[in-house]
């Protein structure tokens, strides 16, 4: 049966981000995942304050990235949330937004080896043992806990790319595809499946977690309003490849580009066409949504995750999605 | 308790509506840094409890409420709600 996740930005007062989060658990929400950016509010503060607060949800940063933190210091954080919450952590991890980290002076070197490195520490630290471990970009030198683990926890890999979607199929526990429209899933699904299949698993095997922007109102049209600015982002931060993939006019694509970067919201926000909506958003009434969500499950997703902006208001967006369309695919 | 005292005084029935509006100004408040943790803190555990419509649980929305949005909580307990003596009592509060 699909999974339900919720993703939060905490970019507002912890107390607003809690409130939501014990509000998805209410709501039959299965994972909450908060994002972790420098710029915003701490992420495991965030999962701490929400492991007091909440019983049942799973859990965790989606995602991480190990340059801003060291590996040995992102399992300590995660073994330490088990232990508040036994059982209901999981990581996410990838390689970080070049973006972001370019803003921090931290350079992304090797991205690909870095998840993979950090992978093997945090499994082999979870043990529970001291870890010798020479890496290209990470080493341990009888690194160790002064305190016994409970154990592994699931590992989900952020991926966009082939070489790290495939990767993710084969040492992931779950695949976090920042994907809101069935040819990017089918795309991603493909290379997740020659990973699996490397590692001599199969797909059902791999949590394949689609990561979207999604939006829900009665009213399409406020439903569209309110996607329209990340849209305008995330189209903007799209390589052409994935526009082409959508036939979105890439003229109109750089137009929102330069507005953006001349601080320009209105003329930037004035730009996203209804492909774009289309293309990276799930967005509309409940039933368009449910329509929306199916094609994505054909395409191979096991969990499906409302990103920003969730809604207009996103507490009654959260009650619209749990009476109308949770229901649907949990009878 | 001075709040606990106010809510006593508004009748049950518009209880859930008021608990409705409140968390909608609290939610969607710009001056979210004038919410005090220790209120913070109750107010999520009342949620988690399920009990922001009981009296203390009204009473959290409220001081919260004017903290945050003093004009409009006012102006919904006067116009919208028809609680004006509700209103001249949260007005005497501040």
């Amino acid at each position: 049966m699909v999974k339900f996740g919720i993703e939060f930005v905490p970019r507002e007062a912890y107390w607003k981000t809690i409130f939501y989060a014990i509000q998805a658990e209410k709501r039959g929400f299965d994972n909450l995942w908060i994002t972790d950016h420098y710029n915003n509010r701490n992420v495991y503060v965030t999962l701490t304050e929400a492991a007091i607060y909440t019983k049942k949800i799973v859990f965790g940063p989606g995602v991480t990235n190990p340059y801003l933190v060291n590996p040995v210091m992102t399992v300590q954080s995660l073994a330490s949330l088990d232990e508040l919450a036994p059982g209901r952590v999981v990581l996410g991890i990838g390689a970080g937004d070049k973006t972001t980290l370019a803003a921090t002076g931290v350079e992304m070197r090797k991205p690909l080896t870095a998840v993979v490195e950090t992978i093997e520490i945090f499994r082999k630290m979870l043990e529970g043992k001291s870890v010798t471990f020479e890496g290209q970009v990470f080493s341990a030198k009888g690194t160790r806990f002064n305190f016994k683990p409970r154990g592994q926890i699931p590992i989900y890999v952020g991926a966009q790319g082939p070489k790290m979607l495939e990767t993710a199929g084969k040492i992931g526990d779950g695949v976090l595809i920042n994907a809101s429209h069935p040819k990017d899933v089918d795309y991603a699904v493909g290379r997740i499946k020659k990973g699996v299949s490397e590692a001599g698993k199969k797909l059902a095997d791999v949590d394949v977690t689609a990561y979207t922007s999604f939006s829900v109102h009665e009213k399409p049209e406020k439903a569209t309003q309110a996607a329209v600015p990340v849209v305008a982002f995330i189209a903007a931060g799209s390589p052409n490849v994935i526009l082409e993939r959508h036939g979105v006019d890439l003229k109109k694509v750089d137009k929102i580009r330069g507005a953006l970067k001349a601080g320009d919201f209105g003329q930037a926000f004035g730009s996203v066409s209804p492909e774009m909506i289309d293309a990276f958003s799930v967005c509309g009434t409940p039933d368009l949504c449910i329509e929306q969500i199916n094609r994505l499950l054909k395409a191979g997703i096991s969990q499906f995750v409302v990103g920003s902006p969730i809604g207009p208001n996103v507490r009654k967006s959260i009650d619209l999605i749990s009476e109308k369309i949770i229901p649907h695919f949990k009878k | 308790m001075a709040y606990q005292k106010i809510v006593k005084t508004i009748p049950v029935e518009k209880r859930e509506k008021l608990s409705d509006k409140l968390l909608n100004f609290i939610l969607k408040s710009k001056k979210e840094s004038k919410m005090p943790g220790d209120l913070a803190n109750t107010l999520l555990s009342q949620w988690q409890l399920g009990a922001l419509t009981t009296e203390a649980g009204l009473a959290t929305l409220l001081e919260a409420a004017v903290l945050l949005e003093s004009e409009k909580t006012v102006e919904l307990l006067e116009q919208e709600l028809q609680l004006v003596d509700v209103a001249k009592a949260v007005k005497e509060m501040e």
